[in-house]
């Protein structure tokens, strides 16, 4: 076991070094001057060559690279060419904020996408599954923009029954400033028993969480759907089924276990892609998380961030993946470490 | 019966729970009831730029709330009003401004504001030479008389009481606390009547009163103002509706004239200094010659873009100097969309038939600049000529504006333009002086005589006959040799909550609230 962990954290190394090859690459052949950025709107052209100095970038793309790299590694990940901060400060701040809102929908999501999906393969072919699927369909196929859109208008501005936007009301923040420890305001009010800054942050989370949800939620219906019909016809079943055992125990022990193994794969991707891929949710709700970070520092070609932005994804999509395969190997004995 | 048991202590735990928060929400709504908090929203980032030395950009709506200048310039009245100095006399020649100081400024470091320290402030600003610092390029020495009198020896005539009442770059602060790292970690050091309380980012900031502010807490003030970047404008609307905001900087007009009808926003239409420059490559054939110029000049449908792309919220432009602007002139040569005209400019200049296909770049994520484009755009298409128009980020269009070799350039430049202080010599030799390797003159125009009329401007009175007179002329020069022109003129359209009182809105000070002076009724 240990030795697979190690080949497979050896391999992790070298995607990461990859995606830090690709990423560079891509951010100094797009014909944009990040120096222009650096030294703001009315910049001189006496200006921008000395920022090119500052930044380094008149140094060939080669050297520059090892340069970032040998500082990346002692932990200086640039600065910011948009924010002029650190970057490895930036994520540090923007990135619990949409740990904290995806982990929510995602538990959201699959909450009720796993139990669906049950459902719906217990039944197949009549209203329930019909339903279910429909609904699936509908969390994959609805853009993200326009659910949150809607979810505002009505259940923001028309019913009044949740904030529109921020992780947390402004007056609270002002009122009952939440201590940051973890960044996760949820967690962290919880712990330090702000209990104003708690209720407000759960209550400001729903309507992207709910946005954030309808994804995972679609997708796990849809796959477990598709994996308990396929492990229902297995033999075991039709044995235990024989035996007498109560159906309920059939779907969601003998059954759901194995069936299992492709959502959590699926649940761990969802989980690195939506890191990034929550810009419109994050910009719609002003979101101060990392999705919108990365939309920003890409339109902006603020190259530090786009670096440093790519290898902590890639970083959390080798690692998830790894824990992911170890999991699975706990939970079914027919896998084994090679 | 034990079940029974532990329903029982499941409702009392959450009967519990709910008192708890029920006590900690009035807790909230008491208190808040004391404490009044504006909420002022922008669709960019609150803060680009902390450092008051470097700033250029969308922090000077936050940067003018933290810092002061020493003059405050109204652009309706023409006036000054006294800020950190009390008076200034200028030299006959005006190479020499000499300001008292107001005394009894603290800054919000606790140090005390003199000669000494604005001395330091302004020349900090000039060593760092980042941002708008270029405005100081006529101060040739800073000296401090007393405590509270400071002299400007200028190289040149220049208008410094305009200078010194920039929104950008003209900041005081406390040289003590004047690194560059700690104003980056979200500090300032200024006297301005608020300080960072906290911040979040680029994205959000919260500044609260400095209770030893040389104008003092009397009378209606409100207590925190928290500056927000919503870049949905879309969502700053809902949040402007909903009363969860009280100012917004800019929206579409199509969202302003939906909340025309709503009773709890107040929508106002203020002058600006801003219009939108269009630059041709005045290098490139067969954008060399002038009659092709003049003729896509004809093209552009100028009302029409007025009411679709802005609404109605603006002027068509008349001459490269904004209307509110001193230099603005009804006796500037302008252009009028006449496809005649056009047609018998490219018949002259030898393309009876058009032909051309033009690379257009203009800054991506801006509505009225999209709808500008695809009207003139349409024009253009009547007459065989194709605009291949790209909306894209700022430097990665500057990248290809300023690409050393001019084979990679565009064809024409869309830019929105406003001074960085109320100075119209900005507007033209910004983007018109001969520049060997351009900054901003992006459509490469070059004109000795032009250039020379320039130098001689900067030297005469700001607003003097002579000095309009001048300032006519090289606009002139600019519309005859279609060298690049203006579009329209911007009207500010500000959107902001029935109970907020006192705003006023200052061309000179594009999207800055002046909270001190507002307060809610």
């Amino acid at each position: 076991m240990l030795s697979y962990i190690v080949r497979r954290l050896l391999i992790g190394v070298l995607s990461l070094f990859g995606a830090s090859v690709i990423a560079f690459t891509l951010t100094r052949i797009i014909p944009s001057d990040p120096a222009d950025m650096w030294m703001g709107p009315r910049a001189t052209v006496e200006q921008i060559e000395r920022a090119h100095v500052e930044l380094g970038l008149d140094k060939p793309i080669p050297v520059q690279y090892g340069i970032y790299m040998s500082k990346f590694l002692r932990g200086d990940w640039g600065i910011s060419v948009v924010t002029k901060q650190p970057v490895l400060r930036d994520l540090a701040g923007y990135l619990p904020a949409s740990i904290e809102l995806i982990v929510f929908g995602m538990l959201v999501g699959f909450a009720v996408g796993i139990p669906l999906g049950i459902l719906s393969a217990a039944k197949p072919g009549r209203w329930v599954d019909h339903t279910s699927r429909v609904f699936a369909i509908t969390g994959v196929a609805l853009p993200s923009f326009w659910l949150a859109m809607l979810l505002q208008l009505v259940l923001g501005k028309e019913l009044s029954l949740f904030p529109l936007i921020g992780r947390v009301d402004l007056l609270v923040e002002i009122m009952n400033p939440i201590r940051r420890i973890t960044g996760l305001y949820v967690f962290d009010s919880l712990i330090t028993g702000n209990f104003a800054a708690l209720k407000d942050a759960l209550w400001h989370i729903v309507l992207p969480g709910l946005t954030l949800a309808m994804y995972p939620l679609g997708l796990a219906t849809r796959m477990v759907r598709t994996s308990m019909l396929e492990v229902l016809r297995e033999d075991y079943i039709r044995t235990a089924r024989a035996s007498g055992v109560r159906e309920a125990k059939v779907l969601t022990v003998y059954a759901l276990r194995n069936a299992l193994g492709p959502v959590l794969t699926v649940a761990a991707l969802t989980f690195g892609y939506s890191l990034v891929s929550t810009f419109l949710i994050e910009s719609l709700f002003a979101w101060p998380g990392l999705g919108r970070y990365a939309a920003k520092a890409i339109v902006s070609v603020d190259y530090p961030a786009i670096m440093g932005v790519t290898l902590l994804v890639a970083a959390f999509y080798v690692i998830l993946n790894l824990g992911v395969d170890l999991i699975q190997a706990v939970m079914d004995p027919r896998i084994r470490w090679s | 019966m034990k079940r029974g048991a532990s329903a029982f202590w499941v409702r009392i735990g959450l009967a519990s729970l709910f008192l708890v928060l029920a006590v900690f929400t009035l807790s909230i709504v008491a208190t808040g009831e004391e404490l009044q908090v504006a909420v002022h929203l922008q669709g960019a980032e609150v803060v680009p730029y902390w450092d008051p030395s470097d700033g250029a950009s969308g922090e000077i709506g936050l940067m003018n709330n933290l810092y002061e200048a020493l003059l405050r310039y109204d652009a309706v009245t023409n006036t000054f009003t006294p800020i950190l100095a009390m008076s200034y006399e200028q030299s006959e020649d005006a190479k020499t401004w000499t300001f008292k100081l107001r005394k009894g400024v603290k800054f919000h470091t606790g140090n005390v504001m003199d000669a000494h320290t604005v001395k330091a402030s302004i020349d900090r600003t000039i060593e760092r030479d980042r941002g708008s610092a270029y405005i100081w390029s006529p101060v040739d020495s800073i000296e401090v008389v007393d405590d509270y009198t400071v002299r400007f020896h200028l190289r040149q005539s220049a208008p410094l009481d305009l200078i010194v009442a920039a929104g950008y770059c003209a900041y005081i602060f406390d040289p003590e606390y004047s690194d560059h790292d700690w104003f980056n970690a979200g500090n300032d050091s200024g006297t301005g009547p608020y300080t960072v309380e906290s911040s979040e980012g680029s994205e959000k900031v919260i500044i609260k009163k400095f209770d030893d502010y040389w104008g003092g807490w009397e009378g209606k003030h409100f207590d925190r103002v928290v500056f927000l970047s919503v870049p949905e404008a879309s969502t700053r609307r809902l949040m402007l509706e909903t009363g969860d905001a009280d100012f917004c900087e800019q929206l579409p007009s199509t969202d302003i004239e939906a909340l025309q009808d709503n009773s709890t926003v107040r929508v106002e239409v203020n002058p600006s200094f801003q219009n939108l420059m269009v630059l041709y490559n005045n290098q490139r054939a067969p954008l060399d010659n002038a009659l092709v110029r003049r003729a896509l000049s004809y093209l552009i449908p100028y009302e029409d873009t007025v009411a679709v792309a802005l609404g109605g919220h603006g002027h068509v432009s008349r001459g490269v100097i904004p209307y509110g602007l001193w230099g603005h002139s009804d006796r500037v040569e302008t252009f009028t969309y006449s496809p005649t005209v056009a047609k018998a400019l490219l018949t002259q200049a030898g393309y009876p038939d058009g032909g051309f296909k033009f690379l257009l770049t203009y800054p991506a994520g801006y509505e009225d600049l999209r709808k500008t484009v695809e009207l003139w755009k349409a024009a253009c298409a009547e007459l065989n000529i194709t605009l291949d128009a790209r909306a894209m980020p700022t430097a990665e269009r500057n990248a290809i504006a300023r690409s050393p070799d001019p084979v990679k350039r565009q064809d024409i430049y869309l830019l929105y333009w406003w001074p960085d202080y109320a100075n119209p010599d900005s507007f033209l030799s910004g983007m018109f002086y001969t520049q060997e390797r351009p900054a901003y003159n992006l459509g490469y125009y070059s004109n000795p005589v032009f250039d020379a009329l320039i130098d001689y401007a900067v030297t005469l009175p700001a607003g003097s006959q002579e000095a309009i007179d001048l300032m006519v002329e090289l606009q002139n020069i600019l519309q005859r040799d279609a060298a690049g022109i203006a579009v329209w003129d911007m009207q500010y359209l500000r959107a902001m909550n029935t109970s907020v009182q006192g705003y006023v809105d200052n061309a000179a000070y594009p999207n800055v609230v002046f909270w001190y002076n507002c307060y809610r009724e």
